[in-house]
């Protein structure tokens, strides 16, 4: 078994951060959309605290953004081989054909991380489509929504709030969706608990058997 | 001493009387009674300072009607062993009246009631028998006619205060002042000259409805001598003619000569003829008083103003004949006056909803005379009541919502910053509510309001009064401050121009009359726009122009706006409006040229429809206005997010023996 460093400190704090954020978001988002049947706590409450944690993730998307910009290492990780279009998506096949039958019948996970790619195809796409484009997409809408009229130019240019409202609720439900299926993922690891426990650590093990 | 006075009369009269030489035509007991009363100088003095003389000229009587008959014949139960103590008496008019009645003896009532004037005369009990026919002299009624002259004749009656009472309740002199007559242009004239349909057997009655017919049928009798060809040597005089009577400015009876010195103070010379009950005639018939009371000048802001810096194209020498077609347009048009110093307030005025509904034919509708009167100009009041009285008058209902708010208490507590109507609707420029920006009226008082809500109204972490301004964009100061019921409003708009799409637009992109587009909208005439039929709507709309429905909330009936409550009872309660148990009714709403909109119910659960996203894309609250549609996303989505691990799981425990035989297989 040997221990690869896979996630780095900044990473690590913008990731339980988020984690906890997204969490309360999506909850207290509720709250707001679902004011007669919710009562977790009051419309204001719940705006109060959707608009402290949105502004606090926005500040965190650019822990993530600023260390992987210096770092260089955001096109390493993120950015799918374009350039190898077929091998990309064989092994993106390879990839899903592991979560959908490698892993039940034994077969090792056919991506081993390393901290220069970290993700496997899958995964790559999916983080690259989440971080480069919905969480962006979800500030901004958000903060459209949090001041409709410092925002207004804004909200026209996605034509209008009504539209801009249907793009954060859409993302709402998407990323509701997500953070469950992310959550059992996190536990496919050569134990329950090893990707969890590598995210709090940062050393991921590479087991033997996997 | 009394008795001894009387005792003393009697004795005289005895002795004198057998010197009054008397016909033997005249009874004895005649004979009898002119012993005392054919002394010249016996009468009886009133206490009113009256006399009443109780002297009878013996000669005269006897060649009188009645010189045949007994003094008793009149006087019954009198004579000389039966003569009445002195007897009190009021006044002469009493004593006639209570004479009178004794010639109803010979001259029964049915009979004096006959010939319809002198029967109405009796009637009415306004002058009595002697007082025309005399007492003790009266000749034959044949003989004295045709010995009278026609003034004589008329005004052997007409000299008393005799009057009519006319249907409409007014009541018209009937008496004549003959001295008047002499005096006036027509002094020569016998009465039939004028009224020569009256003669000394005829006299016409005519039943007039009120005064003013009284006036316009008498003016006919002018006109036999003074044509219409006369008259228009005078055009102005002409006009006058055709509207006011004659006898406005000429009198009755004492006709003058009506010149006006043109050297008078301008006012007066144009108040010699305003100044009576003179009038127009306008086109479709109506007519407009012309009278100008000078009280209502004086009383004025322009008091200090002569007539003709208003009426310009009028002058002591100049008075041009204007048509108008109605009242309405003159009224309309009296606003030009107005311009001549007001440009401004007209101007304004012109842009108002009340110039707007004039224009359509809302006679109503107020301009520049119905708030400040034709002469009577008020001075600008600080009375805030009194101004609002004025729009009251006829927003009678705002007038009720606007008692209960925190304004009117305001008023009356006489502070000096309170609001009246115009405060917030302008005076002049009073623009439909739709489009008045009334929540700039009211940032006009409540200067900080931006600051103030700020305190309260933002979102953390900053605090922006952006923020506020999202809010007062989209709700109208009275959702939250009056505590009647509130509703979501969609006006039409063009989006890409920013403006909101007219009745008039709406007919052309729909190809139907204005009239037509409530059945366009409301296709099933239930009198509420459904979701499919608001939809359908939008799409023809669309189809056509850049139709999109901007929305805010407000309260449902705008008159409930006027109900604004104190600071302490305003709503603060976000959920009051973002929660979507909040249960507002929608309206749809047509702005109109410079008038009201039309609006529409709408079935409120169109905005939570999907449509709304694409139909009202600027507007969206919190709570209140999502699109259900994603709710039910969301929960599938959730379920969706639980079924794929549950489904994993499920998979791998099943292949859980492959794996393990896999293993051992190793």
């Amino acid at each position: 078994m040997k221990k690869v460093y896979l996630h780095p400190l900044p990473i690590r704090i913008w990731h339980w951060i988020n984690a906890l954020g997204f969490i309360i978001l999506i909850i207290t988002g509720a709250q707001i959309r679902f004011g007669d049947a919710m009562g977790l706590m009051s419309f204001e409450t719940a705006v109060d605290i959707h608009s402290w944690l949105g502004f606090i993730l926005l500040a965190n998307y650019f822990i993530w953004l600023l260390y992987y910009l210096f770092t260089g290492k955001i096109f390493r990780l993120y950015i799918p081989p374009f350039w190898k279009p077929i091998e990309y998506i064989k092994s993106s096949i390879r990839q899903a054909k592991y979560y959908g039958y490698g892993i039940m019948v034994g077969d090792k996970n056919p991506h081993h991380p390393t901290p220069d790619s970290k993700f496997n195809p899958m995964q790559q796409i999916s983080y690259l489509m989440i971080m480069a484009l919905l969480i962006p997409i979800q500030i901004i809408t958000g903060l459209i929504l949090w001041d409709p009229q410092l925002f207004s130019s804004l909200a026209k240019l996605f034509g209008g709030i009504q539209i801009v409202s249907l793009i954060h609720t859409g993302l709402w439900i998407f990323f509701s969706a997500f953070i469950i299926v992310h959550f059992y993922l996190a536990t496919l690891g050569h134990t329950p608990m090893a990707h969890i426990k590598a995210m709090f650590t940062g050393y991921e093990e590479e087991h033997d058997e996997h | 001493m009394r008795a001894i006075a009387i005792v003393g009369l009697v004795i005289v009269c005895f002795l004198f009387s057998y010197l009054v030489p008397l016909n033997q035509a005249v009874s004895e007991d005649t004979k009898a009674c002119l012993r005392c009363h054919g002394i010249g100088t016996l009468k009886k003095p009133l206490d009113t300072g009256e006399s009443i003389s109780l002297f009878i000229d013996g000669k005269r009587f006897e060649k009188s009607a009645h010189g045949a008959l007994d003094c008793s014949s009149c006087h019954p139960g009198i004579n000389l062993k039966n003569h009445p103590k002195p007897k009190k008496v009021t006044s002469k008019k009493d004593y006639i009246k209570e004479f009178s009645p004794n010639c109803l003896n010979c001259h029964p009532k049915n009979a004096l009631m006959k010939p319809a004037v002198h029967g109405e005369i009796v009637k009415k009990g306004e002058i009595y028998c002697s007082q025309c026919h005399g007492s003790h002299y009266i000749s034959s009624m044949k003989e004295w006619k045709n010995k009278v002259s026609f003034t004589e004749y008329c005004m052997s009656c007409h000299k008393f205060d005799i009057s009519k009472t006319l249907p409409s309740k007014e009541k018209i002199s009937l008496k004549v002042n003959e001295q008047e007559i002499k005096k006036s242009v027509h002094g020569k004239f016998q009465c039939l000259v004028c009224h020569d349909d009256f003669s000394k057997v005829k006299h016409p009655i005519y039943n007039f409805k009120d005064k003013k017919q009284y006036r316009t049928e008498m003016t006919k009798i002018c006109t036999k001598c003074h044509t219409d060809k006369e008259l228009q040597k005078n055009p102005a005089h002409y006009a006058l003619s055709k509207t006011a009577s004659c006898i406005e400015c000429h009198g009755y009876h004492g006709v003058k000569p009506a010149k006006v010195v043109k050297a008078m103070p301008e006012n007066q010379y144009c108040l010699s003829c305003h100044s009576r009950a003179i009038s127009k005639k306008m086109k479709n018939g109506e007519t407009l008083s012309v009278q100008v009371k000078e009280s209502d000048i004086l009383s004025s802001a322009h008091k200090k103003l002569k007539c003709t810096e208003c009426h310009k194209e009028f002058s002591t020498t100049q008075h041009p004949i204007r048509v108008f077609e109605s009242i309405a347009d003159y009224r309309a048009k009296a606003k030009d006056i107005c311009n001549n110093c007001h440009q401004d307030a007209v101007k304004k005025y012109d842009k108002s909803i009340h110039a707007e509904a004039l224009k359509k034919g809302n006679q109503q509708s107020p301009e520049c005379l119905k708030c400040h009167d034709y002469h009577k100009v008020a001075f600008i009041t600080k009375d805030k009541r009194a101004s609002s009285d004025l729009c009251i008058k006829c927003h009678a209902d705002s007038g009720k919502a606007f008692k209960d708010s925190v304004h009117q208490q305001a008023i009356e507590q006489g502070k000096q910053n309170a609001p009246n109507c115009a405060s917030c609707h302008n005076s002049h420029d009073v623009l439909p509510t739709n489009i008045a920006k009334l929540g700039d009226s009211c940032a006009k008082c409540h200067k900080d309001v931006k600051t103030s809500h700020n305190k309260w109204l933002w979102n953390p972490p900053v605090r922006l009064t952006s923020f506020v301004d999202a809010h007062f964009n989209s709700a109208s100061c009275a959702s939250c401050h009056t505590k009647v019921e509130k509703a979501i409003l969609l006006t039409l708009v063009d989006r890409a121009k920013g403006k909101p799409i007219k009745e008039e637009e709406v007919a052309k992109a729909l190809n139907v009359d204005t009239k037509a587009i409530k059945g366009k909208i409301d296709q099933n005439g239930d009198g509420k726009v459904q979701e499919q039929e608001l939809w359908q709507f939008m799409s023809s709309m669309k189809s056509k122009t850049n139709a999109n429905l901007a929305g805010r909330i407000d309260v449902l009936n705008p008159n409930d706006a006027h109900k604004i409550e104190p600071k302490n009872k305003s709503i603060k309660d976000c959920a009051y409006c973002h929660n979507p148990n909040a249960s507002f009714k929608a309206k749809l709403e047509v702005n109109k040229e410079g008038d009201k909109p039309i609006k529409f119910e709408v079935d409120s659960k169109a905005l939570n429809a999907a449509y709304a996203i694409p139909n009202i894309k600027d507007f969206y609250v919190l709570g209140l206005t999502k699109i259900k549609i994603l709710d039910v996303l969301f929960f599938l989505a959730l379920l969706g997010g639980i079924a794929v691990p549950i489904g994993h799981i499920t998979l791998r425990i099943l292949t859980a023996p492959i794996r393990r035989k896999r293993r051992e297989g190793k």
